[in-house]
C-alpha cells in the first residue's frame, strides 16, 4: 500500500523527544488503520489531548518522569504564568478601583485603604521577586548566548519584543489620552477611550501570553546549576505568597467597598442601589483565582520535588 | 504495589494499560497489532493517542521493552515486572468477580 496521506502532521502536538522515540511508529500505526483516508476527528482530537499531556511531562509540569530539576523549572514557570494572569487582572483591578475614595464614605475608607495597600506592596514584591528569579539567572542565559548565538535566541524572542513593543505602545498612548481627561471625563469616560482601552488590554493580553510562552522556552533552555534551580524554586514559591497577598487585598476591598458603598460598582450615586458583583470585577476575581491555582500547584509541585531530592537534586522518581 | 497500580490504572478493565499488558501476555505485539487484538478480546477500540500513551507510560516504568523494528513498526514484549504486575492486577480483579459472582448467585444458576 503506498503512503499517499502523510499521516505524520498530527505528531505536532507532541514534544520532540516524544516524536524522536514513537513518532514513526505512531504515523504506521496511523498508516495501517486508516490506511489512504483521513484520519478521523476522534482520533486526531486523541493525539491532541495525549500530545499535550507529553508535553507536559516532558517539560516536568506532570508526573515524575522527568528528573526534579526539570520538574522544579517546571513549576517555577507555571507560577511565573499564574503572575502574567495577575499582572493583567491586576491592572484592570487598579483602573477600575482608581476612583474609589470618591464614592466611599470617609469612616469607612480604613480596611479598603489598608487591603489596597497590602494589593500594592504584595504587587510591588512580586516585581521585585521577578527581577531577582531574572538576575540569578542571567548567567545562564549570557552563557546560552554564547554557545547558541544571538540568532538562536532571537528566533525564539522576536515575536516576545514585537508584541511587548506594540503593546507597550498602545499603553503609554491610552495612559496619555486617559490622563489628559478632566474629573467628570474620567467617571464617565467616553466611548472611544473604553474601545482603545478594550483593544490596549487586549494587546496587553497578547503581549503577555507571548513574554511567558518565550521564556518558559528560553529557560527550558538553560542550563542552570542545582544551587540555582532551588533559588528559582524558593523564589517562586514566594511569588505565591505574593500572590495570595494580592487576592486576598483584592478581595477584602471588594467585600468593604460593597458592604460600605455599593454604589460604586453602579451609578456612582451615593445610596443608590447596585449589584456588589459587577461583571467585571467577577471575571477580575475568577481570574485571579485561576493564577492562585495555577500557583498553588507550582508551589505543591516545587515543594515536593525539593523535598523528594533532600540535599541534592536527585533524578526521575519511579513511583507516584 | 498499590501505589503504582494506581498510577499505571490497572484496577479498571477496560484501562489500556491493563488491555496492553493482557495483550502482551501472549507474545510480542506492534501498536497496530496490539489494538487489533485488544478490540478483538475487549471489544475496545483504542484510540492512537491512547495506545501510544499507554505504550510510552508502560516502557518507561520497565513494565514492556520495545524489540528490534521490522518493517518500520517495532513490536513490544512484556517484562518480568510487566508480568508480576499483571499478575497480581488480575489476582485483584479476581476476588471481585469472585465476591460478584456468589454475591448474585450467579455459580447456583440463580439469575444465569
Amino acid at each position: 500500500m503506498g503512503r499517499t496521506i502523510d499521516h505524520s502532521d498530527g505528531l505536532k502536538w507532541y514534544p520532540r523527544s516524544w516524536r524522536d522515540r514513537y513518532g514513526e511508529e505512531l504515523a504506521m500505526f496511523l498508516q495501517d488503520r486508516y490506511g489512504e483516508g483521513p484520519v478521523p476527528v476522534t482520533a486526531r482530537l486523541s493525539m491532541i489531548r495525549s500530545g499535550t499531556v507529553e508535553r507536559l511531562r516532558a517539560g516536568g509540569i506532570i508526573g515524575t518522569s522527568v528528573d526534579s530539576d526539570r520538574r522544579i523549572r517546571g513549576a517555577s514557570l507555571l507560577v511565573l504564568c499564574a503572575w502574567g494572569m495577575f499582572v493583567v487582572a491586576g491592572a484592570v483591578f487598579a483602573k477600575y478601583a482608581e476612583h474609589w475614595p470618591l464614592a466611599t464614605p470617609q469612616v469607612d475608607q480604613r480596611v479598603p485603604e489598608v487591603a489596597m495597600g497590602m494589593v500594592q506592596v504584595a504587587a510591588a514584591a512580586g516585581f521585585l521577586i521577578l527581577v531577582v528569579a531574572g538576575l540569578i539567572t542571567l548567567p545562564a542565559l549570557v552563557a546560552l548566548v554564547r554557545s547558541d548565538g544571538w540568532k538562536s535566541i532571537w528566533a525564539t524572542a522576536r515575536w516576545m519584543v514585537i508584541s511587548v513593543a506594540v503593546a507597550g505602545t498602545a499603553a503609554i498612548v491610552i495612559v496619555a489620552w486617559n490622563a489628559q481627561l478632566g474629573p467628570s471625563q474620567s467617571i464617565n469616560t467616553p466611548w472611544s477611550l473604553k474601545v482603545a482601552g478594550v483593544v490596549g488590554g487586549l494587546l496587553v493580553v497578547l503581549g503577555l501570553a507571548v513574554s511567558s510562552g518565550t521564556i518558559v522556552a528560553i529557560v527550558y533552555r538553560l542550563r542552570l546549576s542545582d544551587q540555582v534551580t532551588r533559588m528559582l524554586g524558593v523564589l517562586a514559591m514566594a511569588m505565591s505568597g505574593a500572590l495570595v497577598l494580592i487576592f486576598g487585598g483584592a478581595l477584602t476591598w471588594w467585600i468593604t467597598t460593597a458592604m460600605h458603598a455599593p454604589w460604586f460598582f453602579g451609578s456612582f450615586v451615593p445610596r443608590s442601589q447596585s449589584s456588589p458583583a459587577p461583571l467585571a470585577m467577577v471575571v477580575l476575581g475568577l481570574t485571579m483565582l485561576s493564577g492562585l491555582v495555577l500557583a498553588g500547584y507550582g508551589t505543591v509541585r516545587i515543594a515536593v520535588s525539593m523535598g523528594r531530592s533532600g540535599g541534592a537534586l536527585a533524578p526521575a522518581g519511579r513511583t507516584e | 504495589m498499590g501505589k503504582t497500580e494506581k498510577a499505571m490504572g490497572l484496577r479498571r478493565a477496560n484501562d489500556p494499560p491493563l488491555l496492553i499488558l493482557t495483550s502482551l501476555a501472549e507474545g510480542p505485539k506492534h501498536g497496530y497489532a496490539l489494538a487489533q487484538d485488544i478490540a478483538d478480546f475487549a471489544g475496545v477500540q483504542l484510540s492512537p493517542g491512547a495506545l501510544y500513551g499507554a505504550i510510552s507510560r508502560l516502557e518507561e516504568r520497565g513494565l514492556i521493552e520495545a524489540l528490534p523494528e521490522i518493517e518500520r513498526r517495532r513490536p513490544y514484549q512484556v517484562t518480568a515486572a510487566g508480568s508480576a504486575e499483571l499478575a497480581q492486577a488480575m489476582r485483584e480483579m479476581r476476588r471481585v468477580v469472585d465476591v460478584g459472582t456468589h454475591r448474585l448467585g450467579l455459580l447456583k444458576g440463580r439469575l444465569a
